[in-house]
C-alpha cells in the first residue's frame, strides 16, 4: 500500500525544516497583498521625497544621491515604522491563532521557528530596499539621457559611484538585521499584533534618540557609547562611502543576542502558560 | 516493538500557578488500542494530551511515545505522532492543499511522498471537493477534517485527537467516527470527547479523568460491570404497594425498593436497587403474579458508560 511507513520518504534535515518555515513565512509577505502594499508605500514615500533630496543636492553637492536620501528627517519618518509593520505578526499571530501548537507538536524546534521567520523577514526587508538601490544608477541613466537628448551636460551632475551603492545598502542591512530581531522579540512577548507593534515602535524611537543624545548633551565621559550606537551617525558615514567594521560587530552581536532571547521567551511562555 | 507500549505516561503532573490541572497521571496505551479519554469540562483532558504531545512541558513526571521520551527526545517522539488540537487552529488565508503541503514538509516528508501523502489524507478525510478552497471559507466540519488530514500526514503510529467531533452535525459525527474506526486498523488512537455513546461504539479502552485525577482506566465492559446502576430493575403494576414492597425487600440481593409517584390509571412504579450483576426480574414477577396483580412493565437497566461517567465524576 502507498501508505506503508517504509516507503514514505522522510528527511531528518535541520535545514529542510528551517527552509520549510522560511518559505512559508516569505509566502505571507509576497503571496498576500500585505507585502506589496508595504513595498508600494515605501517606494511612494521615497519617490515623494526625492524632489526634496534633489532640491538639497542642487544647493550642496559633493555627496551621492543616497547620502541625501538617508540623511534626512523624512527618511526616519518611514524607516522606523517599517520594522514594527513587518515583524509584528510573526510570533503574535501564530500564538493568537493557536498554530504555534501545531508547529511545536510537529518535529520542529523553537530555534528553527524563530530563525525561519527571521530570515524570511530579512529577505523581504532586502527586497524592500531594492527599488531605492536603483536610484544612483537611474540618476546616472538620467544624465546620459539628458546629454544625448539635449546635447548638454546636465547641471547638478549626479555621479554614480560604487560607494554610493554599497555603503548605504550595507548599513541599512546591518541595522535592519538588528531591528528585525528586535521586532520579532516584541512579537514573541504577546499574542496581540497591535501591542507588539506599539512596543517595537517605542523601542525603535528610543534607539533612534539614544543615538542623538550627544547632540543635546554634548561630549561627556560616556558620550562615546552613544556615538557608537548612533544609527544616524552610522548612516551618515556609510552613505558617504565610509565603511566601518564597528557597526557590523555591534549589530551582528545584538542580533544574535536578541534572537537567542526570543527563542528563550517562546519556550518560557510555553512552560508558564 | 511489539513488547513496547505505544504511549506511557509516568506520574504526569501539571501545575498552573496555584491550580493543579493534572495530578500524577500514570497510564499506558498499547499498540492498536483506541482509547477514549473522558472527563467533565476542565478535568485536565486537554492538558494531559498537550503534555503527551510535548507542547506543554509537565511540571513533574514524564512520558514516552513509541519508546521515545517526550522530554529527552521530543523530536523523535513527535515524528511518531499525529496531533489534532482542540478547535483545530489553521492558517486562515491558506488553501487546504497548500496548508497540508506545508504541514507535510514540516513533518519531514519530501519529494513524491508529499503529494502522495496529501492525496491519501485528502481522500481518507473526504476533503477532495475543498482542496483548493481558502481555509477561512470552510465550514466547521471541513475545518475539522483538514485538521484530521493534517494529523494523518506521514502515517504516524499514534494519533492524538482532542474532541474530533466537537461542533459537528450528527451526519458528520458519523462520518468522522467511521473514519476513526477505519484508522484503528493500523494506528493507535487516543481521542477525547463528551459524546459517550461514541466512545462505547469505537473505543476498546476508556480513561476517565476528573479534577486532574485519573479515576478509571479499563475496558468499557469492565467498567460497567460492578456498577451501582447495574442490576437496577423498574416495575409497573396495578395493585397495593405494601405487600409487594415487603416481599421484594425480603429477597436477598435487593438492597432497596424505591416507590415512585403513582402513574395515572392506578399504576404503581417501583425501582428495585439490587446487588450489581444480579437479576431480580424473575422473583419480582413471581411476587406480583402471586398477588394476582396485573403488570405492564419490567425492565432491567443495562449499565452504560454514561452511568460510569456520572458515578465517577459527580460531585454530590
Amino acid at each position: 500500500m502507498a501508505t506503508d511507513s517504509e516507503t514514505i520518504k522522510r528527511r531528518k534535515s535541520w535545514f529542510y525544516t528551517l527552509y520549510t518555515i522560511f518559505s512559508h513565512e516569505l509566502r505571507t509577505f509576497l503571496g498576500t497583498p500585505f507585502g506589496w502594499v508595504l513595498l508600494a508605500c515605501t517606494m511612494g514615500l521615497q519617490g515623494f521625497w526625492l524632489q526634496t533630496v534633489l532640491q538639497t543636492m542642487s544647493k550642496a553637492s559633493g555627496e551621492g544621491v543616497m547620502y541625501y536620501m538617508l540623511n534626512n528627517v523624512n527618511f526616519w519618518f518611514y524607516f522606523i515604522f517599517i520594522f514594527p509593520l513587518i515583524t509584528m505578526r510573526s510570533m503574535a499571530e501564530e500564538e493568537r491563532l493557536g498554530t504555534l501548537e501545531g508547529l511545536l507538536t510537529a518535529p520542529v524546534t523553537t530555534t528553527q521557528i524563530v530563525l525561519g521567520k527571521y530570515f524570511a523577514i530579512l529577505l523581504f526587508y532586502i527586497v524592500l530596499w531594492l527599488p531605492m538601490m536603483l536610484y544612483p544608477w537611474m540618476s546616472d541613466l538620467g544624465n546620459v539621457y539628458t546629454s544625448l537628448r539635449y546635447d548638454i551636460d546636465p547641471v547638478g551632475n549626479i555621479d554614480y559611484r560604487l560607494a554610493d551603492w554599497i555603503g548605504p545598502y550595507l548599513i541599512l542591512w546591518l541595522s535592519g538585521m538588528f531591528f528585525i530581531a528586535l521586532g520579532i522579540l516584541c512579537s514573541s512577548l504577546t499574542r496581540s499584533q497591535i501591542i507588539s507593534g506599539i512596543l517595537c515602535t517605542c523601542l525603535m524611537i528610543m534607539y533612534y534618540f539614544m543615538g542623538r543624545v550627544t547632540e543635546l548633551w554634548g561630549e561627556f565621559p560616556a558620550a562615546p557609547i552613544f556615538h557608537y550606537i548612533s544609527c544616524t551617525e552610522q548612516i551618515s558615514a556609510f552613505s558617504r562611502g565610509l565603511i566601518d567594521s564597528r557597526p557590523a560587530v555591534l549589530y551582528i552581536t545584538l542580533t544574535v543576542l536578541t534572537l537567542g532571547l526570543t527563542k528563550r521567551i517562546v519556550d518560557y511562555r510555553r512552560w508558564h502558560r | 516493538m511489539s513488547l513496547m507500549s505505544m504511549v506511557r505516561a509516568e506520574h504526569l503532573h501539571k501545575v498552573f500557578g496555584r491550580f493543579t490541572a493534572v495530578k500524577d497521571a500514570t497510564f499506558t496505551v498499547e499498540k492498536g488500542e483506541i482509547v477514549g479519554f473522558l472527563g467533565p469540562n476542565g478535568a485536565g483532558k486537554t492538558t494531559t494530551m498537550k503534555m503527551l504531545t510535548g507542547y506543554l512541558p509537565p511540571t513533574a513526571g514524564t512520558g514516552s511515545i513509541a519508546g521515545y521520551d517526550i522530554i529527552d527526545k521530543p523530536l523523535e517522539a513527535r515524528r511518531h505522532l499525529g496531533y489534532m488540537p482542540e478547535n483545530v487552529p489553521l492558517y486562515e488565508d491558506m488553501r487546504v492543499y497548500e496548508y497540508l503541503e506545508y504541514r507535510a514538509r514540516l513533518k519531514g516528508l519530501y519529494g513524491s511522498s508529499v503529494r502522495q501523502q496529501i492525496g491519501w489524507a485528502i481522500d481518507r478525510c473526504g476533503l477532495e471537493p475543498k482542496r483548493k478552497n481558502l481555509i477561512r471559507t470552510l465550514s466547521k466540519g471541513y475545518r475539522q477534517r483538514t485538521g484530521l488530514a493534517d494529523a494523518l500526514l506521514g502515517n504516524p503510529d499514534l494519533l492524538i485527537l482532542d474532541e474530533p467531533t466537537n461542533g459537528l452535525d450528527p451526519n458528520q459525527i458519523r462520518q468522522i467516527r467511521e473514519l476513526i474506526r477505519s484508522l484503528a486498523e493500523e494506528h493507535t488512537v487516543i481521542l477525547s470527547t463528551h459524546i459517550l455513546s461514541e466512545v462505547e461504539m469505537i473505543c476498546n479502552k476508556v480513561i476517565i479523568i476528573d479534577q486532574g485525577v485519573i479515576k478509571a482506566d479499563d475496558t468499557p465492559g469492565n467498567l460497567t460491570r460492578g456498577l451501582r446502576a447495574a442490576g437496577r430493575v423498574s416495575i409497573e403494576y396495578k395493585g397495593e404497594l405494601a405487600p409487594v414492597v415487603q416481599a421484594l425487600e425480603a429477597f436477598a440481593p435487593v438492597k432497596k425498593v424505591i416507590v415512585e409517584e403513582p402513574l395515572p390509571g392506578g399504576w404503581n412504579r417501583l425501582i428495585v436497587r439490587a446487588e450489581p450483576g444480579t437479576d431480580t426480574r424473575e422473583k419480582a414477577a413471581a411476587i406480583i403474579a402471586a398477588h394476582g396483580y396485573p403488570m405492564r412493565h419490567i425492565y432491567r437497566h443495562i449499565p452504560s458508560l454514561e452511568d460510569v461517567f456520572v458515578e465517577m465524576t459527580r460531585r454530590d
